[in-house]
């Protein structure tokens, strides 16, 4: 940004204006000698060659365990100034790398980028399950660090490092899953209950940990990961889901309620359905069909599923009959679920603040969210919104203009609002730029954006746990 | 017999102060309305000698009683039956521009205030070059400095404008003083029918591209609580934003509340006829516009509440 302002005088015909000598009488300057100062001044020009929009990462929420990558909030650098607990809104993360994707667990963030550098991920925030694999502490090498306060790299077990590109990340409560483009799925983190793929070994300790495992067995390329508070699920390119992990609400999807340390194929309702999305952030999963047909499985306690059934905990994927029109995205909150439809709207149901104002705590069936809360008017009839996300106990929406609204419960300022109180509709954040992806976590967001003209800015947002 | 009362809206045309076109108005009506037939003046009787006729008398004068009119309804007397006619001005616009300028006469002067208080949007057509910066932000002033302008493109255009009309939304939303928990907020925001009802700096509502051949734009701007100085501004602004300078070329209301073009009067028609003629056609929308507005705060429960305490401290 520093250079773009550099100023470049193109060539005028070289005559001073208002060049009269001794002779002439002095007065204001008539319309000919103004057209001809006008004429004969220079033009300025402050546009560079080929001024390209880079993306920038930006972080708001609570600070204190590391998760937004800030050292500063938590250790100042100087000794009168004060800790900052939290950050309201949207703050500029710098980044050596262009940062692909962001996802946020319970307390820490995982960054990654596409390219084929050695140093591909990079994590900061609470490590004390290893979920930002091993990161090893200056003052004494054989100790770990348990809160990273800045984007460290996380060292990847690949066997081609200059080849393989990272295409996503995604982070549960303890555990996180870093998706490659040749090399599988790579898992780190708290295992008790198997989410990370391997045995579960009685006693294990976490913290500390080199171990990195890598998962290879699907029957296609796994295409997208998605992390529940303990559980996996990992979507191929042929359209299957698999699953791993805590079971107890159903939320594997098997058919029972035990944990599940490999990963397993679902069956149920999307048995030999093309899957083309999975969403999951507590004990609720959903999944999009690519005929615009929702299913879900797993915690119902909040009426998630209640629309097909009236147990609370749902161990085999379901169809969910809505009639709200073909669904592009789905999302899965903490208490709440969200899902976009081909014409740009959001449908909502669940519990929690939704987003239709305070009279509207829990729904079985989905509700649309008015499109004019997002901008749409008479005037501008062409907004919709183009992405869905879910935190905990908030909502994210993406319009096409590159604007984020967000809504929820304001959990340590993780809304980015500027302001600590929930919000009941949907609410504008400002970010300078265009934003171009968000993550949501319990506290914490990041969130990337595009600048207008110049470079754009990424998102972050850290969701430290409560 | 009254002069006319009511609100009506006048073209007001580029290059002209404010209080002359209302004092032009004025002019035309009291002109209009001092010529316009006067009643017949009273008549009294009165006994005004006269000279007898000549058998009789012969010289003596006689009082004969006839019917005259009184000399203190005489028009030079009186002089003419308006003098001033109490006309207020609305929104104002400045003298580069020009527009819907709406203007109330005897009673509708009150109707002014309502309609101020109900703090309506107003809408502009603003016209734009870009490669020069001036001093005042308008082409007629002194020149700055000249930039290069090729590089921008209609993209680009309604980029910077997405991105003003982003902030000025959540500045309406904010400078509205509603609790955003409530209920009522929440049904408020999705009509669209929030906005700041007290003081406030300018807020744009909307805005968009009308027209666009380089170096030459036209906007659409809906604005609130502002001055025609601050569109210029914001037209520079956007120069600047594309890293290039602009100028603003017209400021012209296409619309103040509810009055729009159609109802604005241009200069022929500034006569008692058509002025009659517009008050009547427009009473209509302003009073359910300021029904709508203020009669629903005075419905708030909030009032009722107060109306209650009140007859309960009486009684």
């Amino acid at each position: 940004m520093a250079g773009a302002l550099r100023a470049i005088r193109t060539a005028g015909p070289a005559r001073p204006f208002h060049c009269r000598g001794l002779g002439g009488a002095a007065g204001p300057p008539s319309t000919r000698q103004l057209r001809e100062a006008e004429e004969a001044a220079p033009v300025f020009q402050y546009t560079g060659k080929a001024a390209r929009r880079k993306d920038r990462v930006f972080v708001w929420g609570f600070s204190y365990s590391g998760a937004l990558g800030v050292p500063s909030f938590v250790k100042p650098d100087a000794g009168w100034k004060k800790p900052r607990r939290i950050q309201p809104t949207p703050y500029r993360l710098e980044t050596e790398e262009k940062i692909s994707s962001a996802a946020c667990g319970y307390g820490f963030t995982l960054l990654a980028s596409n390219t084929t550098d050695i140093t591909k991920v990079w994590g900061t925030g609470l490590n004390k399950d290893s979920q930002l694999g091993f990161q090893r502490s200056r003052r004494d090498q054989t100790k770990g660090y348990e809160y990273v306060l800045e984007p460290s790299p996380i060292p990847l077990p690949l066997e081609k490092p200059q080849q393989t590109r990272v295409l996503q990340v995604s982070c549960g409560r303890a555990h996180s899953l870093i998706l490659t483009d040749s090399e599988g799925v790579f898992t780190m983190g708290n295992n008790s209950y198997g989410q990370c793929g391997r045995k579960v070994i009685e006693d294990e300790i976490y913290s500390e940990s080199y171990l990195i495992h890598q998962l290879k067995e699907f029957d296609s390329r796994v295409v997208q990961v998605a992390c529940g508070q303990d559980h996996s699920l990992f979507r191929t390119k042929k359209g299957s889901v698999y699953a791993c992990g805590w079971g107890a609400d159903g939320q594997t999807g098997l058919g029972h309620y035990n944990i599940t340390s490999v990963p397993t194929k679902l069956r149920g309702d999307i048995a030999g359905v093309n899957i083309i999305q999975v969403s999951s952030y507590g004990d609720c999963c959903l999944a999009v069909s690519d005929e615009g047909d929702v299913f879900g499985w797993g915690n119902s306690e909040y009426l998630q599923l209640a629309s097909v059934t009236e147990t609370t905990q749902v161990n085999v994927p379901r169809h969910l009959p809505f009639k709200i029109g073909k669904i592009k995205e789905a999302a899965c909150g903490g208490t709440g679920n969200a899902v976009l439809t081909e014409e740009g709207n959001i449908f909502v149901w669940g519990y929690g603040i939704l987003g239709k104002g305070p009279n509207l705590i829990e729904t079985a069936v989905p509700e649309m969210i008015p499109p004019s809360l997002f901008g749409w008017s008479d005037f501008n009839s062409d907004i919709c919104v183009a992405h869905i996300r879910c935190g905990l106990g908030q909502f994210a929406a993406l319009t096409n203009r590159g604007e984020l609204f967000v809504w929820g419960k304001n959990l340590r300022g993780c809304l980015g609002t500027g302001r600590m109180e929930d919000q009941y509709f949907p609410w504008r954040v400002t970010v300078p730029g265009e934003v171009v992806d968000v993550a949501c976590g319990v506290d914490h967001m990041p969130g990337s954006s595009a600048p207008p003209c110049r470079e754009s800015c990424g998102n972050g947002a850290v969701q430290p746990r409560c | 017999m009254a002069g006319p009362a009511g609100l009506f809206a006048v073209y007001k045309p580029a290059g002209v102060a404010w209080c002359r076109v209302r004092e032009a108005v004025e002019t035309r009506l009291l002109r209009e309305l001092n010529a316009a037939p006067r009643r017949a003046p009273r008549q009294q009787i009165r006994f005004l000698p006269t000279p007898a006729p000549a058998p009789s008398g012969g010289g003596a004068l006689e009082l004969v009683p006839t019917r005259v009119p009184v000399l203190a309804d005489h028009p030079l007397v009186q002089g003419p039956r308006f003098r001033r006619l109490k006309i207020g001005a609305g929104h104002r616009l400045d003298v580069k521009a020009s527009g819907v300028f709406v203007l109330g006469i005897g009673h509708g002067n009150k109707l002014l205030t309502d309609l101020y208080n109900c703090h309506l949007t107003k809408v502009y057509t603003v016209g734009g070059l870009f490669g020069k910066a001036t001093d005042d932000f308008s082409d007629t002033g002194k020149l700055i400095e000249k930039t290069t302008f090729d590089h921008i493109t209609r993209e680009k255009l309604e980029r910077i404008l997405a991105v003003i009309q982003g902030t000025n939304h959540k500045a309406l939303l904010m400078y509205s003083n509603i609790d955003m928990k409530t209920q009522e907020a929440y049904e408020l925001a999705v009509k669209g029918l929030i906005r700041p009802m007290d003081k406030s700096p300018p807020i744009i509502t909307a805005i968009r591209c009308l027209q666009f051949a380089l170096p030459e734009f036209q906007l659409e701007i809906h604005c609130l609580h502002e001055t025609q100085q601050y569109l210029r501004k914001v037209v520079h602004e956007i120069g600047l934003e594309l890293k290039s300078s602009a100028v603003c070329t017209q400021v012209r209301r296409t619309r103040d509340g509810v009055f729009t073009l159609d109802d604005a009067l241009p200069r022929t028609q500034w006569d008692l006829r058509s002025i009659q003629d517009a008050i009547r056609n427009c009473r209509l929308k302003v009073e359910t516009e300021i029904e709508k507005t203020l009669g629903h705060r005075d419905n708030s429960p909030v009032h009722q509440l107060d109306v209650q305490t009140a007859h309960g401290a009486d009684s």
